[in-house]
Parts: structure tokens; C-alpha cells; sequence
């Protein structure tokens, strides 16, 4: 189950993303009849994750489109600047939400 | 996207026959443990919740035996597919009614530059459409068989 905060500003992002393209699957033959699951899901996520941190997600979705960047050779690939080596220990274990310096995105390793 | 380009999103690691899934779950986490275990995804746990919310929100089993778990999650790096065939028929809620034993999962990142994830998608369908492409694929002992009825060779 998906419980960190990290996690659950990612599984929010993962359903945005799903909800935005009902119709782009629909069109290649998929069925998708119960957006309104998807809808409540999304609801409760942001019940867990809270009023700060929810309104920190939208606004940076608002201004970037994609508000949780992957980081990939200690580079946010969201401005791809280059973070400092000690953050990456910490990324890794999905405990804290870390924000790129630079551009402000939430970071996400991938590796 | 060409059928040559759709092979190359598919890997021997990730081609599984016979599955050992037994329901539609098992099939989720099989398909998905592939990627796990080439070390393309780090936290398991985010992927497999996108795929369930997916299916909640209409099965991606497309009917005549064939189903298509696919979704975009920032834990993903890159456009990867996973293929899978079960000796019997599962149930997957699949739109006609009908049990699935052909098994494609497509995950893609959020974003990609060269935006190969619809495109798949859309020549994949268009692929297993075919009944003489499910028959072939229904039949292929190796990966390079497989591999050569997704590129379309005879
Ligand atoms: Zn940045």
C-alpha cells in the first residue's frame, strides 16, 4: 500500500494523468465507463495528503504542468539542474517530500 | 510508430510463457514484477496501485482472449512493454465477457519526449485485432518467435 507522503503526491500525479487521458484511450478501443471512481480515489488522496502540501502540488501543476519530476544522475529533469550528492541518500527512501532548489518541483528518484 | 519500433519496446526479461497467474490480480503483478526485477522500477507498490485504480476505471481487457493493463506513473522511467500468455483462459472483466489468455503491459512515464506511449498503444490494438496475429501469438514458443510476429515478419 501507498502511504508516505511521496507516495501519495505520486499516486495523486499517476491519476491526474489517467483522468486527462480517458479520452485518448477511448479512441484506441479501451472502455471507460467509471470516471467517477477515479474521481472519488482522487478525492481521498487529497483528504491524506493534506491542505499545505496539496496546495504546494497545484500550484506548482498550475505553473509546470507536472508538479513531481524524476531525477536521474543527481539532475532534476525538470530544470535539469544539478542537486547536491548528500540529497540522494534521502530521496531514495520516499520518507520526506524534497523540492528541487532551483525550480521549486517535488523530486522523485527513479534509481 | 512502426511495428519495428514497437518490437524494440519488448525484452526477453519481460516475456513470460506459460504464466503462472491464476486471476486477473496474479496476472497484474506477474506482468508488473518483470519490470521489477530488470530493476526498471524501484517502488512496486505506486506502480501496482496506478494499475488497479486503471482497471477500476474500465477493464483493459479488449475482448477476443486478449487484455492490455497499461498506464503512465511517475515510478516509471521509460515506454517498456510486458508480454505475457497463460496456458488457460482468466477472467479479466474484459468487455465481451469472455476470459483473456494473451497479456500486453504497457507503462510509460508522465511525460516522454518522443511521446511513444499512445502510439503503442494504438498498434498494439491494432495488431491483436487481427485473428491471424492472435493465432500466431497464441502459438509462439520463444521470444524471437514472438518478436517476429510483432515486427509483422512471416
Ligand atoms: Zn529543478
Amino acid at each position: 500500500m501507498v502511504k508516505k507522503q511521496l507516495e501519495l503526491l505520486v499516486a495523486l500525479q499517476d491519476l491526474d494523468m489517467m483522468i486527462r487521458e480517458v479520452e485518448d484511450v477511448k479512441q484506441l478501443g479501451f472502455e471507460t465507463p467509471s470516471l467517477d471512481k477515479l474521481e472519488k480515489a482522487r478525492e481521498e488522496l487529497r483528504e491524506k495528503i493534506g491542505k499545505p502540501l496539496y496546495a504546494t502540488y497545484e500550484r506548482l501543476k498550475a505553473r509546470y504542468k507536472r508538479a513531481i519530476v524524476p531525477v536521474k544522475d543527481d539532475t532534476c529533469l525538470g530544470c535539469f539542474m544539478r542537486l547536491p550528492t548528500s540529497l540522494a541518500a534521502r530521496g531514495r527512501e520516499d520518507a520526506e517530500v524534497i523540492t528541487c532548489e532551483n525550480c521549486g518541483r517535488i523530486l522523485y528518484w527513479l534509481e | 510508430m512502426t511495428r519495428e519500433e514497437l518490437a524494440r519496446l519488448f525484452s526477453e526479461q519481460r516475456f513470460i510463457v506459460p504464466m503462472r497467474a491464476k486471476n486477473k490480480d496474479e496476472v497484474l503483478e506477474e506482468l508488473l514484477d518483470t519490470f521489477v526485477r530488470e530493476g526498471l522500477i524501484r517502488n512496486r507498490a505506486i506502480v501496482l496501485e496506478m494499475l488497479h485504480k486503471r482497471e477500476s476505471l474500465g477493464s483493459t481487457g479488449i475482448g477476443k482472449g486478449v487484455a492490455i493493463p497499461h498506464g503512465r506513473s511517475t515510478a516509471v522511467p521509460d515506454v517498456s512493454i510486458a508480454f505475457g500468455r497463460s496456458a488457460a483462459p482468466i477472467d479479466f472483466d474484459s468487455i465481451d465477457g469472455k476470459p483473456a489468455q494473451l497479456f500486453f503491459m504497457v507503462l510509460a512515464p508522465p511525460q516522454e519526449l518522443n511521446s511513444r506511449y499512445l502510439p503503442a498503444l494504438g498498434r498494439l490494438v491494432e495488431l491483436v485485432n487481427e485473428s491471424k496475429n492472435r493465432k500466431r501469438l497464441l502459438a509462439a514458443e520463444s521470444f524471437a518467435e514472438f518478436v517476429a510476429v510483432i515486427k509483422g515478419e512471416e
